[in-house]
């Protein structure tokens, strides 16, 4: 390895064992020429500028050692600074990453709702309908019973398995009516022993029911006929109680 | 461990010369300033194998300053990238 290639503390520990050697020797030397009072020739010279040399090399290799202890300094305060911008970096990098999720979250959501905007747009129903089918709906009492209705009371809000028999459907089947729902009512109506104030009324009911006959409902009471009742809106209610959507639960 | 040494302080020659000096005295105190001057090699040793800051050539050791310097730099300068982006640029049309 070439000198330049070893470290600072290598070089020194270096010139530190040969100037122990070289002043070993020369002490030895000085004491053995006392001792025996023999000329010494060159050789203590010769040891004696080596020692010299040796000594100047490590006073330098010192005064480097002292340079690269200032740089050392140098280098533990940026090491420092390294260290804090990496907490930084790190810091701003979760934060990042918290925004990316919010804003991802955000995206999705909003992507949704224009879905739905486009789904709704695509299959949009007049709010007029809306509204006429909600005063049908409630102008037949089925969302909430008739003031009047007490227990044992056969209206539904809902056709009755007898109201069904007797319309359309059940003359084209000509099924046997068996009162199997067991609403007797229905049956004593059609024998026509049915007293008025059960008689179930709903706007459907055909012309067939005497109208003189029949008490008034508590839908005309509120004023519940939707407004602009005509014959067109009573076919649009046919039409709506018939389709398939609608069913009627053979309920009790 | 800092480095204190001057020039002064770093020099044997001081140290051989009093043994010298004792040797022409024919003093008692040869062996105690022998001693001393082991001792003193020793303690040098020690101190020497002690210091980080020596454990690489003073070449490589600029390199490594360097180095950590464009890390600093490149560090800081993301950070100021980072903290000054601005993402909510609209794009143009």
């Amino acid at each position: 390895m070439a000198v330049a290639d070893k470290s600072t503390k290598e070089r020194l520990l270096l010139v530190l064992d040969d100037l122990e050697v070289l002043s070993r020797e020369l002490i030895e030397m000085l004491a053995l020429s006392r001792s025996q009072k023999l000329p010494q020739g060159g050789e203590d010279t010769q040891i004696l500028e080596l020692l010299v040399q040796r000594d100047k090399e490590f006073q330098e290799l010192m005064r480097v050692a002292h340079e690269q202890g200032k740089v050392h300094q140098e280098m533990q305060v940026l090491e420092k600074e390294v260290e804090k911008r990496d907490c930084d970096i790190q810091q701003l990098q979760k934060q990042l990453k918290e925004a990316e999720h919010i804003l991802a979250t955000a995206v999705y959501q909003a992507k949704e709702k224009l879905k739905s905007i486009d789904k709704a747009k695509k299959g949009s129903i007049s709010s007029e309908e809306i509204i006429k089918y909600a005063h049908r709906i409630s102008a037949s009492n089925a969302v909430c019973a008739p003031l009047n209705w007490v227990p044992g009371d056969p209206r539904r809000p809902y056709p009755t398995d007898l109201e069904m028999r007797s319309g359309l459907l059940g003359h084209m089947s000509n099924l046997p009516t068996n009162g199997v729902n067991g609403h007797l009512p229905g049956d004593a109506l059609a024998a026509g022993r049915l007293p008025d104030v059960l008689t179930p009324q709903y706007p459907w009911q055909s012309s067939d029911v005497s109208v003189g006959m029949l008490p008034p409902h508590h839908g005309n009471d509120f004023g519940l006929e939707p407004p602009g009742h005509n014959k067109e809106n009573e076919d649009d209610v046919e039409a709506m109680s018939t389709d398939s959507s609608s069913s009627s639960s053979d309920s009790d | 461990m800092e480095v204190e040494a001057t020039n002064e302080d770093c020099s044997w020659l001081p140290f051989i010369l009093d043994i010298i000096k004792c040797m022409d005295k024919d003093s008692m105190d040869v062996n105690q300033e022998l001693t001393k001057l082991k001792t003193k090699i020793q303690e040098t040793r020690e101190k020497i194998l002690a210091m980080p800051e020596i454990e690489s050539s003073p070449g490589e050791q600029q390199e490594q300053l360097k180095t950590m310097r464009e890390k600093v730099d490149t560090k800081t300068q993301l950070l100021q990238k980072y903290k000054g982006l601005c993402v909510f640029d609209s794009p143009k049309s």
